[in-house]
């Protein structure tokens, strides 16, 4: 735009100065003269008009095509897209949003923030309202998909699960936007899969524990009434509690691989659960000793039950990495404004080439030597998941040869934080 | 070995886990009832209140939450409820429908042996 007014100008320039000239020189007779003048003023105004006539159809061709490309590309999103002013009406919305929504038309979305809310009955997945414009908090993150879920009840009464996330639309400033687009995504088919998988993973915990269990309880019961040789008895019963835990292995792995990430929180002393777990299983094992450290009560706020799988998983392996037996010390400690659990062995400890690799999946650090104790070797994979989607962290020291230190810490109860 | 004569009520689909149920409880002295689900175990109770209830979760026809929603409903706390289940979370399933004690499966028959009598000298 701004070249072509300045090529303008510059042709106009040089019009005046040389077109007057052209005709003195060209034209001696003055009345001559005059009416060529008069003429080239015409011919000026002419050519001006035409192409003034011509840019401006070609600009507003291509606005008008700029228009259609942005109004197909909004119409064909799969995600519903609603436009919301100021005052959080909507005042857009495409084709995905009013299929989602299950109205006619366009029309029937276009309200005022609480009237959508209340006729669509948006809610979050423990059942409180929401409204569109607490919607709006939700900004887009690039790369990151999907903000908060919430619940829409549909024209003919069915209910959808929404992924909602949205952004300001230029003017005005960040805070206060003029306009602000609300991406909705259906994730109902998505949920339905969740609760479909929990439901499997549920059934076939069930599955397989039941005939474990009866086979435990049957060698123990032999046990009990003498009616078979101990030995062998406890060997199917050592047998069995690691074909359990790799059975919890599996149902955890497959939990958290499939990305169930709801941690049920609640306040517990770590403490009381470190001596709970080992006092399950000290009963576990035969050559060890499994050892507490006792100290003052170590208040948290987390998933008691995954933290509980943490901590069976480190001592597991402190157990099957040291062959000769011994003892496995289990501690607990308060360290700044985190809670430090510790589990030691003095068993083969990790080739140090290998140290680097011991978190990820299904690596075995003892793989073709003779320690390879086999196990699924995803125990570790779960805990730092765990501990990690606590806000924590897990690490170790190991000497081969002379044994593994593996810790977990996580931050402390807010309450607790507060006393020291 | 006293245990007071009361009975225990065995509530569990799995056919080979209710038989050795009955044979642990039965060789530690105890009088045993045994139901293959909720409404059996419902039946079970009407005839005599047993003085600790084993309960399984999972289970065809009234499942463990049914049943035990069900017992409070009609008997209150008369008799402890202890949840066997091989579900992961079985002390979470042991708060969710009230229950005084929990088991998880596999179990070892001591902590069963232990969960009964504790429930039965606590009543």
């Amino acid at each position: 735009m701004g070249l072509i007014a300045v090529i303008y100008a510059a042709i106009g320039a040089l019009w005046i100065l040389f077109s007057d000239r052209a005709v003195f020189y060209l034209v001696h007779d003055p009345q001559t003269q005059v009416i060529f003048n008069t003429a080239k003023g015409w011919v000026y105004v002419g050519v001006t008009a035409l192409l003034l006539h011509l840019f401006i159809r070609r600009s507003t061709a291509g606005l008008r095509r700029l228009d259609e490309e942005i109004k197909a590309t909004f119409e064909s999103l799969f995600d519903g897209v609603l436009v919301l002013d100021a005052d959080g009406a909507v005042v857009e919305a495409n084709q995905a949003a009013v299929q989602l929504a299950g109205v006619a038309q366009k029309e029937e979305l276009l309200q005022s923030a609480s009237a959508f809310a209340q006729r669509f009955q948006l809610s979050r997945p423990d059942g409180t309202q929401v409204s569109l414009q607490d919607l709006l908090k939700v900004q887009v993150a690039p790369g990151k998909s999907g903000g908060r879920q919430v619940s829409l009840r549909r024209a003919d009464g069915g209910l959808r699960w929404i992924d909602v996330a949205s952004a300001p639309l230029a003017g005005g400033d960040v805070n206060a936007p003029k306009l602000s687009l609300v991406v909705m995504r259906d994730v109902s088919e998505q949920k339905r899969f969740e609760e479909m998988r929990d439901d499997f993973l549920s059934v076939a915990a069930h599955e397989f524990k039941t005939p474990l269990a009866v086979i435990k309880a049957y060698a123990q019961l032999l046990e009990k009434r003498g009616a078979g040789p101990a030995p062998i008895l406890q060997v199917i019963n050592r047998q069995v509690d690691r074909l359990t835990r790799m059975v919890q292995q599996l149902l955890q792995v497959s939990r958290l691989r499939l990305g169930d990430a709801g941690l049920r929180r609640e306040p517990f002393d770590l403490e009381e659960m470190v001596q709970g777990v080992v006092g399950r299983m000290r009963r576990m094992v035969d050559r060890h000793r499994l050892v507490v450290e006792l100290g003052p009560a170590v208040p948290v706020e987390a998933d008691r039950e995954r933290l509980e799988q943490v901590l069976v998983n480190l001592i597991d392996n402190a157990v099957r990495f040291s062959p000769e037996g011994g003892d496995i010390e289990a501690a607990v400690a308060q360290d700044g404004a985190e809670a430090v659990v510790s589990v030691r062995d003095h068993g083969v400890g990790i080739p140090s080439e290998r140290q680097a690799h011991v978190f990820e999946p299904f690596y075995r650090a003892h793989a073709g030597t003779s320690r390879d104790y086999g196990g699924l070797a995803v125990g570790l994979d779960i805990s730092r998941e765990i501990v990690a989607r606590h806000g924590g962290r897990i690490w170790f020291e190991s000497a081969p040869g002379r044994g593994s230190t593996f810790f977990f810490a996580l931050p402390l109860s807010q309450g607790a934080r507060r006393v020291h | 070995m006293s245990t007071d004569g009361r009975q225990v009520l065995v509530v569990e689909d799995d056919r080979d886990l209710v038989a050795l149920m009955e044979m642990v409880l039965t060789d530690a002295g105890y009088r045993v009832a045994t139901a293959c689900d909720g409404v059996e175990a419902l039946a079970r109770v009407a005839e005599e209140m047993p003085g600790v209830i084993l309960l399984d979760m999972r289970m065809p026809g009234m499942n463990g939450w049914e049943f035990a929603r069900e017992f409070r409903e009609r008997y209150g706390r008369k008799a402890p409820l202890v949840v066997v289940t091989a579900a992961e979370n079985a002390r979470r399933r042991a708060e969710e429908i009230g229950a005084e004690a929990w088991l998880e499966k596999p179990f070892d028959l001591e902590d069963v042996l232990a969960a009964v009598s504790s429930q039965l000298a606590k009543g």
